[in-house]
């Protein structure tokens, strides 16, 4: 209860004072509680006296000034994520960490939001600033740029696994291409969330290189070969459930009831049939999928392109098949054909209504659609969702107020914040830019990594500090040409220019420089070169059978300590107008030279025991060597855990 | 100081007994939980099993356990089945510069592989196999896996070598520094699954010039005092780290790869010589094959290589020189070298070499395009390991089209969850496992059904 109360009054004075850190005497709150914040000499250390002896030796931390605050989200806080978050926390007597110093966030949040490190001028600028409200006009600034439209196009392109080609199917360039503009464009413009998942469930085109229409090519990516066209409804409808529900079980059910398999894995699962979820896959029963041939190319005539089409079957969702990918569908007694029926609501289509115009309705308008499109948002912002695996909910375990008989447990590890989470972004009509602000101008997200005291594992559902992740291969490679201000021009096959062949023209996207500017992820973006081989040992995936990781691997570290991506631009070569990076910053002195270095690459200045063992580092073999040491010098920086991870 | 020291430096820093390539299995999965992706269960928040050792079943089978290493050759573009290795002599269409001969009643095109032609009493042959699916890289990942890539636990179903690659993790000393599990000439070979990145392929290219990446552009020297530079600025965050443990296990990795720097024993496995290279036909299949000799006999912990040779999809001029001839040579001139040194090494017995295509090719007379398309019916090549040499398993029809004659005990085409069943057994990996750290928690079977005993090893390949 002490706690409690230390928290609310260190709350009450940072809102009565806009300002941070609070001192007495501008609270007059604290006046009564001011001797117990002294540390005592003797004796045994209270909760807060560690608290606050901790909160004041931060300032003596590397390369950063005193945290700004200690964590003071509480109930009252006007972000509803702090106040879900700090209920739990003192429900379960956890101490959070301290919140970030201005360098750790206005990097975090740079390469969160945008998907590279912000520059020196940025960090500096930020750090400087006095403005109280600096961190949320930062955050809206950055939602203002190309690179943020960039870096969630990067990241629904991985979830909607646009790629030109899968184990499955070839959509080609032209239809990966469509797609990534519609993905593109569609972040751009701000688009609701539902209207874009309402776009693409209830797609209509016969051309799907039209990259005016590029939603079609979410159909032909779910396509499956080797069976009977039921396979192919159920993978696209399994698609759907994973991508906008979160509800990868329903892949299971396609096959087989939930008894006996998933009775152990999902309450929810365990009680449904395959009946059930063929009336999901019915609203996909009359999309015929199809490729078309392009007309011969008389240059080319043994090459054989397609592209693809929806057009229309006319028959319902028909238990005719013995042979494909998955088990036999018979008769059920006289029910040879399926009807749509939204198993979740038990809404069917409109008479006369088109299917997946029906299922898009039902689909978006489900809590679920909500709840799957912010844990999704969740995961990515905070390593781990609240539903964890993103894909694995359970709907009969997510109500707090209808908590699911023992000895099932709520499936959220904070089952109210998500569902506030999900109502808040429905309200927001479904503004994923409003979301992600409400993300990341949280305490909760502006905690440090650095956790004061003992970590147990048990504490990391109440997102009690940050969870590092390595960066993606993509912000790897825009961080270092950033860092370097070396920036590359690759002329990606299939993207760059207009493609004239097979009778269709589909414009080009031009060069590009940043690697989240690539509509894919397989051999961008030099063709397959050192530079993409280089990236695909940061696992970012095929966008089919291998998803993005952030695993480590050998291969990752040989190539950050010898790969020539970064060798080459650390060498100190050329003068005047060819002088590289090194060459320019010799001229500066030892102090000068060193806090570009750190500013540059690590977006913060060295703490006093840095610039001294780097300082030392440079002057040593005396001046015939300090080109050679500055090289040396780059290269650790860039080796630096706190380059490649986003702490 | 030698490599000998730098070793014992390393590992008196690091003095558990865990091998350089390895994580600790499943503490690090909790530990990677803070770096892993989606795919991954963190256990204890979905209040399943606990993060400590799985539950891993199987039942008592008997198994070959002949094999030390495997070296798995995936003929990618799925090859001709009726004019290789289940030949047939098409009147009017099979070229005669094919050269059938027979011996000990087998047909064998001595034109298109003299050298594997000569040596027929090392290898069998497996011809009653049949695919699942003809679609290339379906049935490619289907080979690798050995399941159904679209089934449910497709997308997170580990390679086969992967498996191996985790079950043998245990026999790896802390003195061995390479990968497990190593891809060659193999950039889409599929990956590891839901297991740990250190059960990953390893996926390199042969050059003369050895392993990538493994010396920095700036020298030995300079490379040494940056990595001491490395250590003694930035250990405060590698070791105890204050931003958490996933730091300290990406340490781990830069630890391992500084073990595969400079060292004369990764230089001398990963690069060919060209006395070696023209040995082996002078082709990056062959050299490849080169480095895997190379890699096993160095015994640095490598016990599963993929070799990939594509180029077998040939719907067009199958038989123009530069088509089914030059391709045929080049496997032809690779895979009967690697056979013969690793005879001569006395390492053939104790590895198994797999060799199959993803599906096999339509049969009889050409088509219009003067090709074979694709068809179900198909071939696969054993050898080493105790395997009995010139033993035919099964056989097809005049045109290659049906099987006659299936040749083995469960007396139905052989599919590749056996072959999958067949490479464990005889690496004494009992098939019939199940590990329940999958993630979607329902088990992963290292042969699907495997309870039901619908898949199981070709034990007449050692009869």
């Amino acid at each position: 209860m002490k706690r409690i109360k230390w928290l609310g009054a260190l709350l009450a004075c940072a809102t009565a004072t806009g300002q941070s850190p609070v001192s007495d005497s501008q609270c007059s709150y604290f006046g009564a509680e001011r001797e117990r914040f002294v540390p005592k000499p003797k004796g045994a250390e209270s909760d807060s006296a560690r608290l606050t002896r901790q909160f004041y030796a931060q300032s003596t931390r590397a390369g950063s000034p005193i945290r700004n605050r200690p964590y003071q989200g509480t109930q009252a806080s006007s972000n509803l994520i702090d106040q879900y978050i700090v209920a739990d926390l003192q429900k379960n007597n956890i101490t959070p960490a301290g919140i970030t110093t201005d360098y750790e966030f206005v990097r975090r949040v740079t390469l969160d939001l945008t998907g590279r490190i912000p520059t020196t001028a940025v960090v500096t600028q930020f750090v400087a600033s006095s403005d109280p409200n600096k961190r949320a006009t930062y955050i809206d600034s950055l939602m203002a740029t190309s690179q943020w439209v960039d870096k969630w196009t990067m990241f629904f392109g991985d979830l909607y696994k646009n790629t030109q080609s899968n184990v499955q199917v070839t959509i080609r360039p032209e239809g990966r291409n469509a797609f990534y503009k519609y993905i593109h464009d569609s972040i751009a413009a701000d688009k609701p969330y539902n209207q874009m998942a309402t776009e693409i469930i209830a797609a209509k085109g016969t051309n799907s290189f039209d990259q005016t229409n590029g939603q079609v090519n979410y159909y032909p990516l779910g396509i499956v070969g080797g069976g009977p066209s039921q396979d192919i409804f159920d993978n696209q409808t399994a698609n759907i459930a994973d991508q906008f529900l979160g509800l990868a079980h329903v892949n299971c059910l396609l096959c087989h009831n939930g008894a006996g398999h998933l009775t152990t894995l999902s309450l929810w699962g365990g009680q449904t049939t395959r009946l059930q979820a063929w009336g999901l896959s019915a609203f996909i029963a009359k999309t015929y999928t199809h490729s078309i041939a392009t007309p011969k190319d008389p240059n080319n005539p043994n090459a054989s392109y397609n592209y693809y089409s929806l057009d229309a079957y006319t028959t319902d969702y028909a238990l005719n098949t013995t042979t494909g990918n998955r088990p036999p569908r018979q008769p059920l007694g006289t029910l040879k054909t399926v009807t749509p029926d939204y198993l979740f609501t038990g809404q069917t289509p409109a008479s006369g209504q088109d299917y997946r115009t029906a299922l898009a309705q039902f689909v978006t308008s489900d809590f679920q659609f909500a709840r799957a499109a912010v844990n999704y948002q969740w995961a990515q912002f905070f390593g781990v969702g609240i539903v964890d695996p993103p894909d694995q909910f359970d709907p009969l375990r997510l109500d707090p107020n209808n908590p699911p008989p023992a000895p099932w447990t709520l499936q959220p590890t904070n089952a109210a914040l998500l569902n506030a989470l999900a109502q808040n972004f429905i309200d927001s009509g479904y503004d994923l830019k409003k979301l992600q602000r409400l993300i990341v101008t949280s305490d909760t997200y502006q905690l440090a990594s650095e956790y004061n005291g003992t970590w147990d594992d048990s504490y990391a559902p109440y997102f009690a500090r940050k969870f590092v992740r390595r960066m993606w291969s993509e912000e790897l490679h825009d961080s270092v040409i950033t860092a370097i201000n070396t920036l590359p021009s690759y002329t990606v096959s299939g993207f760059t220019a207009d493609s004239t062949v097979y009778g269709v023209t589909s414009p080009g996207f031009g060069k590009i420089s940043y690697a989240m500017q690539a509509p894919d992820v397989v051999n961008m973006p030099d063709n397959g070169g050192a530079v993409s081989q280089l990236l695909d040992t940061f696992l970012r995936g095929n966008r089919d059978d291998q998803p993005r990781k952030e695993e480590g691997s050998i291969l990752q570290t040989l190539g950050l300590m010898n790969d020539n991506f970064i060798e080459s631009r650390i060498q100190a070569t050329g003068s005047g107008a060819t002088a590289s990076y090194v060459t320019n910053a010799l001229a500066l002195s030892d102090q000068q030279l060193i806090n570009k270095f750190y500013m540059d690459v690590l977006s913060r200045n060295p703490s006093a025991t840095e610039m001294s063992l780097v300082a030392a580092q440079l002057e040593t073999g005396g001046a015939a060597n300090r080109k050679n040491n500055a090289v040396d010098i780059l290269w650790t920086l860039f080796n630096k855990v706190d380059f490649v991870f986003n702490y | 100081m030698n490599e000998q020291e730098k070793f014992d430096k390393l590992f008196r820093k690091y003095p558990h007994p865990v091998a350089t390539f390895s994580q600790k299995p499943h503490l690090s999965r909790r530990h990677f939980l803070n770096i892993a992706g989606t795919g991954v269960t963190a256990s204890w928040l979905a209040g399943n099993l606990s993060a400590a050792a799985p539950v891993i079943t199987s039942t008592p089978v008997q198994m070959q356990n002949k094999a030390k290493n495997v070296i798995f050759i995936l003929l990618a573009g799925a090859p001709s089945h009726t004019d290789t290795f289940d030949y047939k002599d098409i009147q009017g269409t099979t070229p005669t510069s094919f050269s059938p001969d027979t011996a000990n009643g087998v047909m064998f095109p001595t034109g298109l592989m003299p050298k594997l032609a000569g040596m027929m009493n090392q290898f069998a042959i497996v011809r009653s196999m049949q695919a699942w699916a003809l679609v290339h890289s379906l049935a490619q990942t289907w080979t690798q896996i050995g399941r159904n890539p679209a089934g449910v636990l497709g997308n997170v179903s580990p390679n086969i070598g992967s498996v191996v690659a985790i079950e043998k993790n245990a026999d790896r000393t802390p003195s061995q520094v390479f990968p497990t599990f190593l891809a060659l000439n193999s950039a889409g070979a599929a990956g590891p699954g839901y297991f740990p990145a250190s059960y990953a392929p390893f996926k390199v290219n042969p050059t003369n010039t050895g392993l990538k990446n493994t010396t920095n552009p700036d020298g030995q020297t300079r490379f040494n005092a940056r990595w001491d530079f490395l250590h003694h600025l930035d250990d405060p965050l590698r070791v105890n780290s204050p931003y958490g443990t996933p730091l300290e296990d990406y340490d781990e990795f830069y630890t391992a790869a500084n073990g595969m720097m400079y060292n004369p024993v990764v230089t001398k496995a990963f690069a060919y010589s060209t006395a070696d290279s023209t040995a082996y036909g002078n082709t990056s299949f062959g050299n490849a094959c080169v480095l895997a000799r190379q890699v096993l006999a160095a015994n640095q912990g490598t016990r599963y290589i993929e070799i990939t040779l594509g180029g077998w999809d040939m719907h067009v001029n199958i038989y123009a020189q530069n088509q089914l001839p030059t391709l045929a040579k080049q496997l032809d001139n690779g895979l009967s070298q690697l056979i013969t040194d690793l005879k001569t090494a006395g390492m053939l017995d104790e590895t198994l070499i797999v060799m199959a295509g993803e599906f096999g090719r339509t049969v009889g007379k050409l088509t219009g395009a003067a090709g074979r398309d694709h068809y179900p019916q198909q071939f696969a090549f054993f050898a080493g390991a105790g395997v009995t040499g010139g033993k035919v398993i099964g056989s097809t029809d005049a045109l290659g089209a049906n099987i006659v004659d299936y040749g083995w005990s469960r007396g139905r085409a052989v599919k590749p969850e056996d072959i999958e069943s067949t490479i464990y057994s005889a690496m004494g990996i009992n098939w019939t496992t199940v590990r329940y750290d999958d993630p979607l928690g329902r088990g992963f079977y290292y042969v699907p059904n495997s309870d039901q005993d619908i898949y199981g090893p070709i034990n007449e390949l050692w009869q």
